[in-house]
């Protein structure tokens, strides 16, 4: 058996809304360079959990967290941690593609150059090029690299968002329902570049689309009212669930 | 087990099994009626087996029917997805029985050609290898994986008196030139019921499969057992 090394690790992650808690208590790895699929009843918690991975639950007012969230072992709710590099190396792609209202290039060229990664110039168009290219939108788009990227169909801003988020070079990617708003052909490009992507990269994605989860991810988690059900290999998951929540949800019986 | 929220899969599902219950009950007839039909000289009765075997093909290509738009429409997951896997193959092991059983009308016919020949132990044989064919599709009906354990380890009985009747038979012809074409007849008849086990195995694997998700094609017993328990992980 392949040795499977875990990106990220969630101890007894316990998350509150003001007096409400909304996590209750996750243990949770995820394996690095595999996708993983968070998947569950609306409201059971996916977005919120996901959130946790790159703090963004940060921002919410009456938010709390307890338990540990370790990005290669090293704790991210550590009071040193710096959130902004945190996020770099935790990306975020969300359901509605956000372009920035500026042109594709400075979409990707943005966030580089406020990390001080690279300077403009030869550099950057490079670091742009390579970016679009992994987010196979480079061909459509490398002759309007001047148009606002506000201008691309909607799964093409879904990938121009994705080569922003690569554009940093992060370790981790999340997607909260990146293709929600996508038809089906916009849809297989982004789990096609899922693939790709894993080779350098960790993907969590949630997804209330049991096909996508079945097809585009290596591992599968269930969840359902803030607890963690079920998680597995997403092949097992899918043919022998062990928990009959997980089955009658996968299976379309809901209670 | 709650109710699919699609009611409309929910029924498939169930029409699905229950066709595949009845076409396991056609076969079992048939194989019922075509050894007694052998047994009684009864050339009626084979004639009626050979042409209901057609009933039985019917039925493969409408439950085939079923399985390809259930999986093209509905997308089956988990325990639904197991089961119409599990029909499919099913099906077709109960089809072939369905055709060995015609089979075994087909010398029904012609039985009166030999007079002589030594068929009880076809008839010992028969009766053990009807009750497998019958707990194999109970265990179906039931999802009763014991049921279906029992019965993949009750097929080495069968696989013995099979043997014990081939070498019977031997003795005879040996004995006597003339029982040989009855005893050519009475191989290829002990050797059809002994296939018609064969699938009852099949089946109760594919039972196996659909309740629990184990594989216990290619293990042993002791293995298959710790896998339906639990205590051991397929891996
Ligand atoms: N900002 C917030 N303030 C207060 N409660 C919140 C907030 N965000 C989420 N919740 C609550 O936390 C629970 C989990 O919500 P979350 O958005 O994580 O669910 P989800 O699984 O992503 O659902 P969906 O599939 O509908 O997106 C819900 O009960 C929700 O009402
Ligand atoms: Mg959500």
């Amino acid at each position: 058996m392949k040795t499977k090394k875990n990106k990220l690790t969630v101890r007894n992650l316990k998350l509150w809304y003001g007096e409400s808690e909304a996590l209750h208590g996750i243990d949770l790895d995820i394996v690095s360079g595999k996708v993983t699929s968070l998947i569950g009843p609306s409201g059971c918690g996916k977005s919120t959990f996901l959130r946790c991975f790159n703090r963004m639950n940060d921002r919410i007012p009456n938010c709390r967290v307890e338990g540990e969230v370790l990005l290669e072992g090293h704790d991210i709710y550590a009071p040193d941690v710096d959130v902004v590099q945190l996020r770099s190396h935790v990306g975020m792609v969300f359901q509605k593609p956000n372009p920035f209202p500026k042109s594709i290039y400075e979409n990707i060229a943005y966030a580089p150059r406020i990390h001080g990664m690279v300077d403009d110039g030869d550099d950057m168009d490079e670091l742009v090029e390579t970016a679009l290219k992994r987010a196979s939108i480079w061909d459509e788009v490398k002759d309007k690299l001047q148009q606002p990227g506000t201008a691309l169909s909607g799964g093409q801003q879904q990938r121009l968002c994705i080569a922003r988020t690569i554009a940093v070079q992060p370790d981790v990617i999340l997607m909260d329902e990146p293709c929600s708003a996508l038809d089906p052909i916009a849809t297989a490009k982004i789990e096609e570049l899922m693939d790709e992507l894993k080779e350098d990269y960790t993907i969590v994605i949630v997804t209330h689309n049991m096909q996508q989860a079945a097809r585009a991810s290596d591992y599968t988690a269930y969840f359902y009212l803030g607890d963690l059900i079920e998680y597995g290999e997403t092949q097992k998951v899918f043919t022998t669930p062990r928990d009959q929540r997980t089955e009658d949800y996968i299976t379309g019986r809901f209670g | 087990m709650n109710q699919h929220t699609f009611k409309r899969f929910e029924d498939e599902l169930n029409l699905l099994k229950s066709k595949t219950v009845s076409m396991g009950g056609l076969v079992e007839k048939a194989v019922r009626r075509s050894m007694k039909a052998l047994m009684n000289y009864d050339q009626k009765r084979a004639t009626k087996v050979i042409e209901r075997d057609r009933a039985i093909n019917a039925l493969e290509v409408e439950i085939d029917e079923m399985t390809r738009s259930l999986l093209a429409l509905r997308q089956p997951a988990a325990s639904d997805l197991r089961l119409v896997i599990a029909t499919i193959k099913i099906v077709t092991d109960l089809e072939r029985c369905g055709d060995l059983a015609e089979g075994i009308a087909e010398y029904a016919l012609k039985v009166h050609e030999h007079p002589h020949a030594h068929m009880d132990s076809l008839e010992v044989l028969s009766d053990r290898v009807l009750q497998q064919v019958k707990s194999a599709l109970d265990a179906f009906t039931y999802d009763d994986v014991n049921a279906a354990l029992q019965t993949i380890e009750n097929d080495k009985r069968i696989n013995k008196q099979y043997k014990a009747i081939e070498r019977e038979n031997l003795t005879y012809m040996l004995e006597d030139p003339r029982y040989i074409s009855s005893g050519m007849m009475v191989a290829a008849i002990s050797k059809n019921l002994e296939r018609i086990g064969d699938h009852a195995v099949n089946i109760s694997e594919m039972v196996i499969y659909k309740v629990k998700g184990h594989d216990v094609r290619h293990v042993d017993h002791a293995t298959a057992e710790r896998l339906v328990s639990g205590e051991l992980d397929a891996e």
